[in-house]
């Protein structure tokens, strides 16, 4: 069988590495459960983590969370051990301002109050708990005496039963709105559940959830559910919002229950209505100093599942718990020691071995034009005289090479003489039928080619490959550089959008290529022989498919203008 | 108190580990050890590691869905490229001493297939009489790509058939190889064993296996990944309209389950998503009780689904066969609450997460508990990984059910776990030397 695929000739005998210091210190940015638990960990290694708040007091009672309510005295000894360990050091009222530097070597400024001073520090945890917000306005409702915020009604029933005489004063119908203005989540559901049954079973009211979506994705809350149930709280499960009317202390809520088929009216004593669960207020401003990249909500980390659990899209700059995602504190210490497993990997015993060089930087060339340091999506770029680039930080994706005006940035596996090399010897094989010559990023389509291979699918058998570190190295120079050595056609495959290692390199990809196939029609070649497309790493099926449709395309179009010429 | 990070990281020679499982959890802890310099011996039951997540499909519409397969493809290749991994395939643990060390038994079933020599040809699959008796991974990462199944190859019923051995041309099969047992020895366990999927033929009003049409999720992830497309299986045609329906086996109290499985809405939406992308012409419905959440601002997906996807909120306890191999399912309007029968060229069950079938032995061989639901219990509220025994940790869906993502973030917790149990018995060790 033909080989489909081409290897990357390995240019570069044994690399030279060198050892770089790594400064052991971690600031953590967050002083909950999570961020105590992360320098607990971080100091119990032997590192020394330095957790920073801007309130006046570590810990706090997070009553929304059953995990931190029902695990006080674990929680308090966790408190006495960090304020009691010499490797921690803890910084109240005091804020990040700002980063600069290098994973292993970051230089941080704090502000506790008006003093402002420096830390160095090799890498970053962000533990900031989300934010739980009362959704009374969303409901069109005032807070009254009435009309509690889930917080209000964990606070009422916080009281022994005895003390709180919801009854006594006069309470008998209560009910709580919930997940009818947006979708909630397990945390949310979960306390409602929970206050529901207690004030069903201790205190002698009626319960009624008015719900869409009961979520109930998460250990032990089917249980939980089915027990209020069993208990006689009621759920109605509404497909929008209720009528709510808030007329003084009069209460009065309507909707059309699709269980009975007909109109229902409560009249309820008291409404608890749910909080959502927001980013910290200071996350945004957080991502700013730490030039990292958030989801559609805000929370500290992209929607991209190569992130996952904890990283972010800069090397040394991890979140855990409700920075990244509302969760409990069983996920938020999960986060913890999935983070000590990446600061350990990264920061080691203070030394790292790192590749001497990965990027060349042309002193000759480089204009200092910023271009690269602005589309980096690692941040790992800065500069003195020309750019520098940091070995560690460096994810090696070569989006910078690519967009370089000058060409002074190369990759020292992926070179531009490098590759275009392997396009011409690519070309020079014999073909039966049109010749394509596909850019594979590493980690999606050149898999797929592997895979399709190793199954035996009929890729075209004009076919070959260039493995490119991702999409976004593709310069605009090789695609033109491909038709020059005879290719009928050229694709240019990427990661699926969000799912780019490096974010942004499938976007630089898709732009080039249209910029390329604008070139292509100035000196009138079709334009349809240059393609782009997404495809992850297990779809050989669709790497076929793909390929196959360029090939249909391509007999239809006959060999490209200067493969005729050529021959001629 | 020093604090020398050199003294107190683990000692790159601090052990070996006994991984049971080579899912995803599995997988990552294994990696996530050999990172930690520390050695692995991973043993995997089935010819093939991955697990179920390996056989998902990539769930892409015009952009990622975020449905993790990718992830499991990457570990897989990480984790065949990691000298530090043994990798047992068709094994299983037979018995363990929990004496302070682990000293334990595997039973090897012969692989039968020489992964040196075999070139991927494909011949004994094409070949072979039986169906089924030879099987492919699903990756290009497992490897051998072709096994044997014991259970089916007639070589091994009756001694009747060595086509494949015959037709191989590198002569890599050998049916003649004899099982057997491997003793070892660990310092830590993780039990990553993982679930068995819920088998409909427990809810037999379904008619499960009656009608073709009527497949599983799991047999849809599968097609997809094999086909890239998706067809009916009685007609091999792109049906027109299809139904998912939710909670199959999951949050069913009747059959005391009551938990929620955590990834089935997460799966269909995202291949309803998929397939909508696919074929934007297919008609896709989703019978479900309460929609649960997957990956991050779901209210943004939801909304974005409901362009393409009708959601009914009604469980159809009956499924009916209809003309030309369709299917027929009958549930309440919810506005009005009139009777409706509606019919479907292909009905997706989406069946849940199910403690494994090893999970009873392993609690005994380990002597740990079960949940009641018969997954394996944790010993600590706050963190899912340990256990009631020392060394032995817990690691994805054996468990509980939860979603690729998920299941890698606590195998890292559980491999963190190990860690620092190896440093402190290593630290032990060193005691005990030190006033000997």
């Amino acid at each position: 069988m033909r080989s489909m695929v081409q290897t990357n000739k390995k240019t570069s005998q044994a690399k030279s590495t060198e050892d770089i210091a790594m400064n052991r210190n971690v600031l953590v940015v967050g002083g909950g459960w999570a961020g105590i638990k992360a320098a607990c960990e971080l100091a119990g290694l032997g590192y020394r983590a330095i957790l920073v708040d801007d309130s006046t007091g570590l810990g706090g009672e997070a009553s929304f969370d059953h995990f931190v309510s029902s695990n006080g005295d674990k929680l308090s000894t966790l408190l006495d051990s960090i304020n009691a360990h010499q490797a921690v050091e803890i910084l109240l009222s005091t804020r990040l301002v700002s980063l600069t530097g290098v994973p292993g070597d970051f230089r941080i400024r704090l502000q506790q109050y008006d003093e402002v001073f420096e830390r160095s520090v090799g890498a970053v945890i962000v533990a900031l708990e989300a934010d739980p917000v009362s959704l009374a306005g969303e409901y069109g409702l005032q807070r009254a005496a009435n009309v509690l915020s889930q917080s209000d009604i964990e606070s009422v029933l916080a009281a022994a039963p005895e003390d709180r005489k919801l009854l006594g004063n006069g309470f008998k119908d209560i009910v709580f709105v919930v997940g009818l203005h947006e979708e909630e989540n397990p945390l949310v559901m979960e306390r409602t559940i929970r206050s529901a049954l207690e004030i069903q079973v201790s205190d002698g009211c009626q319960a009624t959830v008015l719900v869409n979506n009961v979520k109930l994705a998460e250990d032990g809350l089917e249980a939980l559910y089915k027990r209020s149930r069993e208990t006689g709280v009621l759920y109605f499960k509404l497909r929008e919002k209720s009528q709510i009317t808030q007329n003084g202390s009069n209460l009065r809520i309507n909707f059309f229950d699709t269980v009975l088929h007909h109109n229902v009216e409560l009249t309820p004593d008291v409404l608890v209505v749910e909080e959502a669960f927001r980013p910290h207020p200071q996350a945004t401003r957080l991502a700013q100093v730490l030039g990292i990249d958030t989801d559609s909500e805000g929370f500290l980390q992209p929607d991209n599942v190569h992130f996952l659990p904890v990283r972010t899209n800069r090397e040394g700059i991890y979140v855990i718990g409700s920075a990244r995602q509302p969760c409990n504190l069983m996920h938020g210490w999960t986060d913890v020691e999935n983070t000590v497993l990446e600061i350990r990997q990264l920061l080691g015993k203070g030394k790292k071995r790192v590749p001497a060089e990965k990027v060349k930087v042309h002193r000759g060339k480089c204009t200092l034009c910023l271009t690269c340091v602005r589309v980096c999506p690692h941040n790992a770029i800065s500069w003195d005289n020309r750019a520098v680039i940091s070995t560690v930080a460096c994810q090696g994706c070569g989006i910078c090479a690519g967009e370089c005006p000058m060409d002074a940035i190369q990759l020292v596996d992926y070179s531009d003489d490098q590759i275009e090399a392997q396009i011409s010897a690519s070309m020079d094989k014999e073909a039966d039928g049109p010749r394509i010559l596909v850019f594979c990023c590493q980690n999606s389509a050149y898999e797929a080619a592997q895979m399709a291979q190793v199954f035996q699918m009929s890729a075209p058998d004009g076919l070959q490959t260039i493995k490119v570190p991702c999409a976004g190295k593709v310069d605009v120079d090789y695609i033109l550089k491909a038709f020059r050595a005879g290719a009928d056609g050229v694709l240019v495959l990427a990661c699926h959008k969000d799912n780019c290692k490096s974010q942004q390199g499938n976007t630089f990809a898709g732009w080039r290529v249209e910029d390329a196939r604008r070139l292509l029609s100035e000196i009138g070649m079709e334009e349809e022989r240059l393609d782009f497309a997404t495809i992850a790493s297990n779809m050989p099926v669709e790497f076929v498919r793909i390929t196959r449709q360029m090939e249909d395309k391509l007999r239809q179009l006959g060999p490209s203008r200067i493969r005729r010429q050529a021959a001629a | 108190m020093s604090l020398n990070v050199e003294e107190k990281l683990p000692n790159p020679k601090a052990g070996s580990v006994l991984v049971i499982g080579g899912g995803i959890a599995g997988l990552t802890v294994a990696w996530e050890l050999a990172r930690l310099d520390v050695d692995v011996d991973l043993v995997e039951k089935s010819s093939f590691l991955g697990g179920y997540a390996i056989q998902f499909c990539c769930k892409a519409a015009d952009e990622c869905q975020k449905c993790g397969a990718c992830s499991v493809e990457k570990r897989l290749l990480e984790v065949i490229q990691e000298p530090r991994i043994t990798v047992h395939l068709k094994s299983q643990l037979k018995e363990i001493s929990p004496n302070g060390r682990f000293s334990y038994t595997i039973s090897h079933h012969p692989l039968c297939v020489d992964p040196q020599r075999c070139t991927n040809c494909g011949l004994c699959l094409e070949k072979c009489p039986v169906p089924g008796a030879i099987v492919r991974g699903y990756s290009k990462n497992n490897m051998p790509l072709y096994a044997v199944d014991e259970a089916k190859c007639l070589y091994f019923r009756d001694g009747s058939c060595r086509l494949c051995q015959k037709l191989c041309p590198e002569k890599a099969i050998d049916l003649d190889q004899e099982p057997h047992r491997i003793s070892k020895e660990a310092d830590a366990v993780v039990v990553a064993s993982g679930f068995q999927a819920f088998d409909p033929v427990h809810r037999p009003r379904y008619g499960y296996g009656i009608n073709r049409n009527l497949i599983t999720a799991l047999d849809l992830e599968r097609m997809l990944r094999e086909k890239g497309e998706v067809v009916r299986p009685s007609d091999n045609k792109v049906p027109e309209k299809i139904a998912f329906i939710q909670c199959v086996g999951s949050r069913d109290h009747q059959l005391r389950h009551g938990f929620c499985s955590q990834v089935c809405c997460g799966y269909a939406m995202r291949m309803a998503e998929a397939l909508h992308y696919r074929h934007p012409e297919i008609e896709v419905a989703i019978f479900y009780m309460d929609l649960q959440n997957c990956g991050k601002n779901f209210s943004r997906f939801y909304e974005t689904c409901k362009d393409h996807i009708r959601f009914v909120r009604f469980m159809p306890g009956d499924i009916f066969q209809g003309e030309e191999d369709q299917l027929v399912l009958c549930y309440a309007n919810e506005q009005d609450g009139h009777a409706m029968r509606e019919t479907f060229d292909l009905v997706v069950l989406s069946v849940g997460i199910m403690p494994g079938a090893s999970n009873v032995g392993l609690a005994d061989m380990l002597n740990i508990n079960l949940d009641k639901h018969g997954f394996l219990a944790s010993a600590d509220s706050l963190d899912d990984t340990s256990t009631s025994q020392p060394g032995v940790f817990l690691a994805g869906t054996a468990q509980g059910p939860k979603d690729i993502a998920d299941s890698m973030a606590q195998a890292g917790r559980a491999a963190r776990k190990v860690a620092h149990h190896l440093r402190a018995i290593d630290g032990s060790n060193e005691q005990e030397n030190f006033s000997g």
